[in-house]
């Protein structure tokens, strides 16, 4: 399944948070949407997920997401907000199995097979530990993770995700990462996915992600192969740091330095 | 790892049984139950007043104390979950308050004794009205916040509306038996009453319930519930008209019943779990028993004036709401 966004905008009262920006997505690849505070990185995710109001047009395979009835939507993308409330304390596992509503007639219980997706979400998230505590009593990164495993569980063609490593210690960042792209899936995985993930830490991107789009002011600035996306002269532009950028084992590693001083920035 | 269907289910079954069992246990005694001058009697008073006293009021009386019960626990659980707040009552949208101005307004006009059947149609428009009002303040894309606080007006213009009724009462005794009925009771009501609140409570249960996979939707916030399918707006229109109109029905009948609402959720929340939707019909049961046994209660007061139903749910009531709110903040959800 293909997502295409074309010509998408998002305005709020007198802001405009993404101006006509225009991207196909296709399965296989974990896409890193990246970009300075504010340059409409979540906006964007929101209406390619069909979940705020928009002027263009987002297509899912051909047809128009706002064609699709909204349970129908529903299957074909999940989305993971950054940092979801979770108003009341239901058990790990039965937060996860929310994921499975779309999936579910009215009154029907979780079916054996709906028991397993949420299991192996919960795997994959590595919190099948604690899926029989309540999740008010979970540390902030595991409930980050078991929210993760919710949106893993609606098992939809297109997964987008918004920071979900961002609360997460080093072991999980890279856990979590490793899942997203074997969970995209793509060479000789059987199932391939979208899935587009919202990062800050530009390492991780340029290791894990086979592509990687940059926003800046509510535009895709840049687009493609992570040594062409991060490179030093488009980290530099887009996030006015300094970054140290290197190879361990053959895979690129990015560290932001130092903030570049405002004399090289156009002054207001 | 068992999966929650696994062990949750027969525990739900449990809770649901049970208080079905207790609420028709509650229901037999209080057809059993009477109440004259002399204070509790038990059983009939002889074979030939039996079928009248069993047709003309005990059997309304008991019927109503569980469909009002059953219609504020289900709108109680219903609106804590919309809300996704505990402290969530029928009574915070202004319904109650808009039928009983309905209400008070047919009498002020003289138009009804408290017992005849303009009363509760002047209470269910009140109640319709409120509604108006409230997606007129709050419009069809309003928020929860939005919602609360028209909800909040409706209360306090109902309220200055009701007192100015009060105000130019024609007479006292017209003053006293406005004030009497908006205490809230089940004495002295008919089988008629019954028929004229089942059509606006069933179509409002029905209305709540559709909203049950809506209400687990959006413990995860707005934005989580319409990417899972369910539209927020929608999952809040079915609950806020549905309890209106069954809320409506209720107060059109009885008066105002406070607190049942509140008190019937929180109890059976541990019992049944956190998700909204596992608690409607175990709070629409619950609200049942507890209507009926204080509707009892009030029976088995010492011979005196009959307490009114609505001042014993609220004198019980109001200590427990207290309670909740004098609670640590952080054994409330966020």
């Amino acid at each position: 399944m293909t997502l295409v966004a074309a010509n998408l905008t998002v305005r709020y009262q007198t802001r405009t948070a993404v101006h006509a920006t225009s991207v196909a997505l296709a399965p296989g690849e974990l896409v890193a949407l990246v970009g300075p505070n504010g340059a409409g990185k979540s906006s964007l995710l929101k209406a390619l997920a069909g979940l705020t109001p928009h002027g263009g047009d987002v297509t899912c395979q051909g047809s128009p997401l706002t064609a699709l009835g909204s349970r129908a939507r529903a299957r074909a993308v999940a989305y993971l907000p950054q940092d979801p409330p979770v108003h009341w304390p239901l058990l790990a596992r039965d937060l996860v199995a929310l994921g499975r509503l779309p999936h579910r007639g009215y009154g029907a219980a979780p079916s054996a097979a709906d028991r397993a997706i949420v299991q192996a979400a919960m795997q994959e998230t590595d919190t099948l530990e604690f899926a029989a505590r309540s999740v008010d009593r979970l540390s902030v990164g595991e409930r980050a993770r078991v929210l993760l495993a919710r949106a893993l569980a609606v098992q939809a063609p297109v997964l987008l995700v918004d920071e979900p490593i961002a609360m997460l210690d080093p072991y999980h960042q890279l856990h979590v990462m490793s899942r997203l792209a074997a969970y995209a899936g793509g060479g000789a995985a059987t199932v391939s996915r979208v899935v587009v993930v919202v990062l800050h830490d530009l390492g991780m991107a340029a290791r894990f992600c086979g592509r990687v789009l940059v926003m800046r002011d509510g535009a895709v600035v840049a687009d493609g192969a992570p040594d062409a996306a991060l490179g030093d002269a488009s980290i530099r532009a887009h996030y006015r740091v300094e970054p140290l950028i290197g190879q361990h084992d053959g895979e690129p590693l990015i560290v932001p330095w130092r903030p570049l001083r405002n004399e090289n920035a156009q002054q207001g | 790892m068992s999966a929650s269907g696994d062990d949750a289910r027969p525990r739900r079954a449990v809770l649901v049984g049970g208080l079905s069992v207790l609420a028709l246990l509650a229901a037999g005694l209080s057809i059993l139950v009477g109440r004259d001058g002399g204070g509790p009697t038990l059983g009939f008073g002889g074979p030939e007043l039996a079928e009248v006293i069993l047709a003309e009021i005990r059997v309304p009386r008991t019927l109503l104390a569980l469909l009002v019960g059953g219609t504020l626990g289900l709108t109680g659980a219903a609106l804590q979950g919309l809300l996704r707040n505990p402290l969530a009552e029928p009574g915070l949208l202004g319904a109650s308050s808009g039928a009983a101005l309905g209400a008070v307004i047919v009498f002020y006009f003289g138009l009804a004794t408290a017992t005849s059947l303009l009363l509760p149609l002047g209470a269910v428009t009140g109640s319709l009205v409120a509604l108006a009002v409230l997606y007129a303040l709050a419009g069809r894309r309003g928020n929860v916040l939005t919602i609360v606080l028209a909800g909040i007006a409706i209360n306090a213009l109902a309220a200055a509306l009701t007192s100015l009724a009060l105000n130019f009462a024609p007479s006292p005794y017209a003053a006293l038996e406005i004030l009497f009925w908006m205490l809230g009771s089940l004495a002295d009501r008919s089988l008629a009453h019954v028929y004229l609140a089942l059509p606006l409570m069933v179509p409002g249960w029905v209305l709540v319930l559709a909203a049950a996979r809506g209400l687990d939707a959006l413990t995860l916030g707005e934005e989580t519930a319409l990417s899972l399918g369910f539209d927020p707006r929608r999952t809040q229109w079915l609950v806020i008209g549905g309890t209106a109109l069954a809320v409506g029905g209720a107060v059109a009948v009885t008066g105002v019943v406070g607190f049942v609402g509140l008190v019937v959720p929180h109890l059976l929340r541990r019992a049944a779990g956190p998700h909204p939707s596992r608690l409607l019909l175990p709070s629409f049961l619950g609200g049942a028993l507890l209507a009926t046994l204080a509707d009892l209660g009030v029976r088995l007061m010492p011979p005196g004036p009959e307490l009114k139903l609505g001042v014993v749910t609220a004198l019980v009531g109001a200590p427990f709401f207290l309670h909740l709110v004098m609670r640590p903040r952080a054994e409330l959800p966020a």
